[in-house]
């Protein structure tokens, strides 16, 4: 069965398992390279990047940076390609821009927040997106906040509730829609199910649902094409894929759900190389391989005549078992198709191999 | 008994989780239980082995759940990392390779990228965007988001436990209607299908390695698009791509899905452009036929499929898309070069000659012709004793063919101005001369002899009641068929192969048939005059009448060989000859005409004096054109005594003569324009053999001629009956009903017409021609108008002949010589106005294209006319794309003068406003000369004159401004 399997399906072969002295919230691959970047806290309380070097079939540290917070999340997305400066959100609200060659003083900091940013994106950088270079910090403090790296001290946009009111915990952010220069949108979940959909140009919310639980993780497929699929994953093992092109005037946009597994679906990750090809990563130290396929139509005309999405269908490709401890952080590279990185809680951080993308 | 005992046996009669009834934790249960909510269940309960451990029955269980629903989440399992061993040996090792060399290729590139890195820090900086509302304007869109959010946050629950009381779908569609509000911009944006992407990506200070990533990410970006069947953003995507990195692999792409959208002629330059950088490239070609194809140029598509085939035989698309094509080919061919190709299948059976010289050419086109209708279905294997032969048969069957023959006016003036030209070019010296006068001398000697052959023979088959003339033997006869053949497609040397062959065959036989020999010959003779090959020519026209003479095509041929060689002496005495044999030929008159000039140039008033004597032909053989019932002279009595013998028999053979004789008379009246007394001929026919379709289908052409619609249809539905798929008939019936106008049932016939036979073109043309007179009054209107000229004329004709009739020879030969030339012009009219008719509104620049040249070569006015009346003058500039030449400016400007100001002032103006809007008009209008200005001029003047309520004379003013008058 397993030969069939291996013929046929994509297949995760964990390439590399390397324990860590910290909890790892985060991991990224450094773009146009074969290292990637390690981020969390150490048992002290104190924050850790770690830059990794995949050399064969181990991980070599290349350089260790500790600073004073917790660091809970970062990007490359809004730096170039040739700077590959790593933008980093920490427990204390800090958004910092380090550059990994001399990473003492960060190129760029901000007190973004009053509380722990959750979560970060970028865009505008390493060619996707286009635009300019923005990126976008969701945090415990309500707000969500767009920044430009060229402008110190304050965001470019800001979205909080109103003072006075109680605020939710935003767990994830994204962008996307940054198909030219004016085009963005930004995405946000909250604790409460909540998902936003700020479209940047407008200054103006565009859409907004509720997914009964709190939204652990939201992606859209692609952030440099006019927008065409949201994944969001939930905290009860559920996640959505909504079809962001046909936005009906009532019902919004059309939905399809899937049920992972019992436990949280902390990361959803789509394969740069193909966008409708996504990796969840769940609360029992497990990973699913997802392909979305179209419906025939992707829109409808309800009976008053406005257009209507119509979702597509979710197959399984495969799912992996790693670890007994939630996985938390998932990342494709996007120079190599089908290597991918992944950070547990079980303080380890994994180089995985997903064969036979191509054969999708 | 089991479902009973097993509870009973466990004390418990269901599970604990699900109150499964235990008996249910079966196998024989489990086999057939299809409902799949109650295995999960069951397999939930054999999986947490609460009701104990069995394996066995579990994977039945999970067995049972695949087949019923393969992609149940009950089948999902955890599952460990895959490891070396879920793999082959090879497949292990390709993966670490692969990554290996990518690690190997990463390395390399952070070494190169490190030298670079330190000196280019921020030089895309200034390439930049600005950053989002600077400032000075953070404030105000902060306060517009917080009040946004604050909207939208009104509502909301503030803690958990109110989240059950949310309604969410109020709260979402209050949302949106707030969005309606202030986001329709935001909307519109998101709406169009199309998204405002740019087509160019900015590369400046990119490294190689940056480029290739971007141009990567935008191809891959362009193939999810062309999977989800967005074809115009994935081309957008690919251009991207494009623009940074140009490949052959994103030209291919963009492409295909150029071809998705149809958008041609971008999608054949990426094609080129592939094939440019790789040459063979089977994928580009293969979409390069497949834009061929749609463009209809099959030829191309053709050849690209057999490039591709080439490189790969068993390419089973490509094998599919050519033979499509092919058919498609064969289908289309006489529609897409209705003009070149003439007429293949000619049912207009019974034309006048219209005296072109190279009408004695059409009888070898018409030999191996299979259309010959029935006509040549009575005549089975014939067509062959026509050939080359104005030369007296006692039966009509060989002059009717002989007109038949002249059906084939157009493909013959092709086929003559080639030989004109190649007459031209070949001038002998005139040393031949002797030769030939040898050979003529010679023929006239023999001549006696051969006559005597032939008559014999002829009687022989004549009481054999004649049906085939033919007595070619079976191989000769294939090949005479396959070299007319090739005659037919142009190649004359192959076809003298085959010609040469037959003769072979049939003189190693003996000389048993001097008729076919001689045919023989004077095809061969056909096919050297084409290549210019005149000696031989002319030796195989002597030949043919030694063996047949006073045959009228080698007589022709050999004064065509002759002329062109400057023999004008000789020529001038074979055309001489042709015209005793049939004055009529208009070709030979006309040659007379001319060499006669040349002679006088050449020889002085004394020029007759030089030339050689004039054999006389004897006059059975010119009466022969008139009345082929009766005979005088040296035949007559051999003839006579014939048919006092069959007349004594009073048998059937006798009725077959008759019948046969009043047929041909029926025909000749019918060649002569008489179509009444043809009428009354065939109807004479009919009494003697009801059977015979080709009478009626004769007379229903004569009623058709006579505007006799209701008895042409009759007879036609005779036919019909008899034979139903006669084709004559049905398209004598279409024209009828067209004459009836009943249209509806018109095309009907014409689409069965076509249905037996699609490479009709004249059924094609009057089929558009009845359609669009179903759809367009106007149009009608014209065609009408048309059609009352050309019966005028007929009547006309006719009368004239009655007056004329029973007066003989030469006064006849010149009546008839008449009713060629007035022939020629109902013949013309019906042409043109098919032609015309066939325009439609054409659909895009390419067909609008397509129909203004083939009008521009027509000088066809009133068709062009016709199309600008069906395009929306709005139109003009996107149909007429960059194609705007002075000839198409010149010919809108008459067609517009002559046939649309007078009618739709209006519409005038409409086009010539639009048509100043067009792509090159300035230029065009900068080199029309001083008459095409004053044809402008006029049509101005024209519109001025008047008056309509779509311009005013200020408008025209200002429009006769653009127009530079």
């Amino acid at each position: 069965m397993s030969a069939v399997l291996g013929s046929e399906r994509p297949q995760v072969v964990s390439h590399v398992q390397q324990a860590l002295s910290y909890t790892v919230f985060d991991c990224k691959w450094v773009p146009r390279s074969a290292r990637l970047m390690c981020l969390g806290s150490a048992a002290r309380g104190t924050g850790v990047i770690q830059l990794y070097e995949l050399r064969g079939a181990r991980l070599e540290v290349l350089r260790e940076i500790e600073k004073p917070k917790p660091i809970k999340c970062g990007t490359f997305g809004a730096t170039s390609l040739q700077q590959r400066y790593l933008a980093t959100g920490d427990f204390d609200g800090n958004l910092n821009i380090w550059n990994l060659e001399a990473p003492e003083i960060p190129v760029y900091s901000v007190k973004g927040h009053k509380e722990i940013i959750n979560s970060i994106d970028g865009v505008g950088g390493l060619g996707i997106g286009e635009g300019a270079p923005e990126i976008v910090t969701g945090s415990r403090d309500g707000t969500v906040k767009v920044w430009d790296p060229r402008q110190n001290d304050t965001p470019v946009a800001n979205m909080e509730p109103v003072q006075g009111e109680s605020k939710r915990d935003c767990w994830t952010v994204a962008f996307g829609n940054a198909y030219n220069q004016e085009e963005r949108v930004v995405c946000a979940g909250y604790d409460n199910g909540d998902i936003k959909l700020f479209d940047l140009k407008t200054m103006s919310l565009r859409w907004e649902t509720n997914i009964k639980n709190g939204v652990c993780s939201v992606e859209f497929d692609r952030k440099d094409i006019n927008m065409n699929k949201l994944v969001a994953t939930s905290l009860e093992g559920k996640f959505h894929v909504f079809d962001m092109r046909t936005q009906h005037p009532t019902k919004g946009f059309a939905s399809v759900s899937e049920k992972a597994q019992k436990s949280t679906i902390w990361q959803v990750r789509h394969l740069p190389q193909n966008r409708d090809i996504f990796m969840t990563s769940g609360g029992s130290g497990s990973l699913h391989l997802w392909k979305y396929e179209y419906p025939a139509q992707r829109s409808k005309k309800d009976s008053e005549g406005s257009e209507m999405g119509v979702a597509g269908s979710l197959s399984l490709l495969q799912n992996v078992t790693l670890s007994t401890q939630p996985i938390s952080s998932l990342d494709w590279s996007p120079d190599k198709k089908g290597l991918c990185v992944c950070g547990a809680f079980d303080q380890t951080v994994r180089v995985l191999i997903v064969t036979k993308l191509n054969k999708i | 008994m089991g479902d009973e005992s097993v509870p009973y046996f466990l004390g418990e009669g269901t599970t604990k989780t699900y109150q499964i009834p235990i008996s249910h934790l079966d196998y024989k249960f489990i086999e057939k239980c299809t409902d799949i909510k109650h295995l999960e269940k069951i397999l939930r309960v054999l999986r947490s082995g609460e009701e104990g451990c069995y394996p066995e029955l579990t994977l039945v269980c999970e067995k049972r759940i695949e087949r019923l629903d393969p992609r149940n989440r009950a089948l999902r399992k955890d599952k460990p990392a895959a490891t070396a061993s879920d793999f082959t040996a090879e497949e292990w090792q390709a993966i670490n390779s692969e990554l290996m060399s990518w690690l190997a290729e990463m390395n390399e590139d952070d070494k190169k990228s490190q030298l670079l890195r330190t000196d280019t820090p921020n030089e895309r900086q200034d390439n930049l965007p600005p950053i989002r509302c600077s400032s000075s304007c953070l404030p105000t869109n902060q306060n517009k988001k917080l009040q946004n959010k604050q909207r939208s946050k009104k509502n909301i629950p503030r803690d958990y436990s109110e989240w059950d009381k949310f309604d969410v779908e109020k709260e979402c569609s209050k949302i949106d209607e707030d969005c309606e509000e202030s986001n329709s911009k935001a909307r519109f944006f998101s709406r169009p299908s199309l998204p405002i992407i740019e087509k160019k990506i900015d590369t400046t200070g990119m490294t190689k390695r940056e480029k290739i990533f971007i141009a990567t990410r935008e191809k891959e970006k362009g193939n999810e698009a062309f999977a989800t069947g967005d074809y115009a953003e994935a081309v957008t995507y690919y251009t991207r791509s494009i623009s940074v990195i140009p490949t052959a692999a994103v030209y291919n792409n963009k492409a295909q899905a150029e071809i998705k959208l149809q958008d041609w002629d971008n999608a054949l330059q990426d094609c080129e452009k592939v094939l440019d950088m790789e040459p063979g490239n089977i994928k580009a070609l293969m979409r390069r036929a497949t834009v061929h194809n749609h463009l209809q140029n099959y030829q191309t598509a053709i050849e690209d499929l057999n490039k591709v085939l080439s490189v790969e035989p068993e390419n089973s698309m490509a094998k599919k898309s050519l033979q499509e094509i092919e058919e498609k080919l064969k289908g289309l061919k006489p529609v897409s070069e209705p003009q070149a190709k003439g007429k293949k299948i000619l049912i207009e059976e019974i034309e006048d000659t219209e005296g072109r010289e190279q009408n004695t050419e059409e009888c070898e086109r018409r030999g191996g012709d299979k259309s010959s209708g029935a006509a040549a279905a009575a005549q089975a294997a014939a067509g062959e004793p026509a050939m080359g032969n104005a030369h007296r048969k006692s039966h009509g069957k060989g002059k009717e063919q002989d007109r038949d023959t002249h059906k084939h006016k157009d493909s013959s003036e092709r086929g003559g101005k080639k030989g004109a030209s190649k007459k031209s070019e070949k001038h002998l010296s005139d040393y031949e001369d002797e030769v030939n006068g040898y050979v003529r001398s010679d023929e006239k000697s023999e001549s006696a002899e051969a006559k005597e052959i032939s008559t014999p023979h002829r009687e022989g088959f004549q009481s054999a009641g004649g049906g085939s003339s033919t007595s070619l033997p079976p191989t000769a006869a294939k090949l005479k068929s396959e070299g007319n053949e090739l005659f037919k497609s142009g190649q004359f040397g192959e076809a003298v192969l085959k010609y040469s062959e037959a003769i072979e065959y049939v003189t190693g036989l003996g000389e048993q048939s001097p008729d076919d020999l001689s045919i023989l010959y004077s095809n061969r003779a056909a096919c050297y005059l084409k290549e210019g090959n005149c000696s031989d020519c002319i030796q195989d026209c002597n030949r043919a009448l030694e063996l047949q003479p006073f045959s009228l095509k080698p007589l022709l041929r050999r004064a065509m060989a002759n002329e062109s060689m400057e023999r004008y002496r000789q020529a001038y005495i074979d055309y001489k000859t042709v015209l005793q044999i049939d004055s009529s030929i208009q070709a030979a008159n006309d040659s007379v005409n001319r060499i006669t000039k040349t002679l006088l140039d050449q020889d002085g008033p004394s020029w007759r004096e030089k030339l050689p004597p004039i054999p006389v032909v004897p006059v059975a053989v010119q009466l022969h054109r008139w009345d082929g019932g009766s005979l005088t002279s040296e035949d007559k009595p051999s003839t006579i005594d014939i048919s006092r013998e069959e007349e004594l028999q009073m048998n059937c053979e006798e009725a077959m003569e008759k019948f046969k004789r009043l047929k041909n008379e029926g025909n000749d009246f019918v060649k002569m324009g008489k179509y009444e007394e043809a009428a009354n001929k065939y109807s004479e026919c009919m009494k003697l053999n009801t059977e015979e379709c080709t009478v009626y289908t004769n007379r229903a052409l004569c009623y058709l001629k006579l505007y006799k619609y209701e008895e042409a249809k009759r007879d036609c539905d005779h036919v019909l009956q008899l034979e139903d798929s006669n084709i004559k008939a049905f398209y004598r019936r279409a024209l009828a009903y067209k004459g009836l106008q009943n249209y509806q049932a018109s095309a009907d016939d014409f689409s069965k017409v076509l249905l037996i036979d699609p490479n009709v073109v004249e059924a094609q043309n009057e089929l558009e021609e009845v359609t669009q007179q179903l759809h367009l009054d106007s149009s009608a209107g014209a065609g009408n108008q048309q059609r009352h000229g050309k019966k005028i004329t007929i009547e006309e004709v006719t009368e004239a002949d009655e007056e004329e009739e029973g007066q003989f020879a030469p006064s006849e030969d010149a009546q008839t010589h008449h009713v060629a030339a007035e022939e020629a012009v109902p013949k013309a009219v019906p042409r043109r106005s098919s032609q015309k008719l066939r325009v439609s509104e054409p659909p895009n620049a390419y067909d609008f294209g397509q129909i203004i040249n083939a009008l521009n070569a027509n000088k066809d006015k009133a068709a062009c006319a016709d199309l600008l009346t069906a395009t929306d003058p709005k139109t003009l500039p996107v149909l007429l794309s960059n194609k705007l030449e002075g000839e198409i400016l010149l010919i809108f400007i008459q067609s517009l003068e002559h046939y649309i100001a007078g009618k739709d002032p209006g519409l005038a103006y409409q086009h010539l406003f639009y048509l100043s809007k067009a792509e090159r008009f300035k230029v065009v209008l900068a080199l029309l000369s001083k008459n095409e200005k004053e044809e402008v001029q006029h049509l101005f003047d024209l519109l001025t004159e008047s008056h309509s309520d779509q311009y005013s004379l200020e408008d025209l003013e200002s429009l006769k401004e653009v127009y530079e008058l």
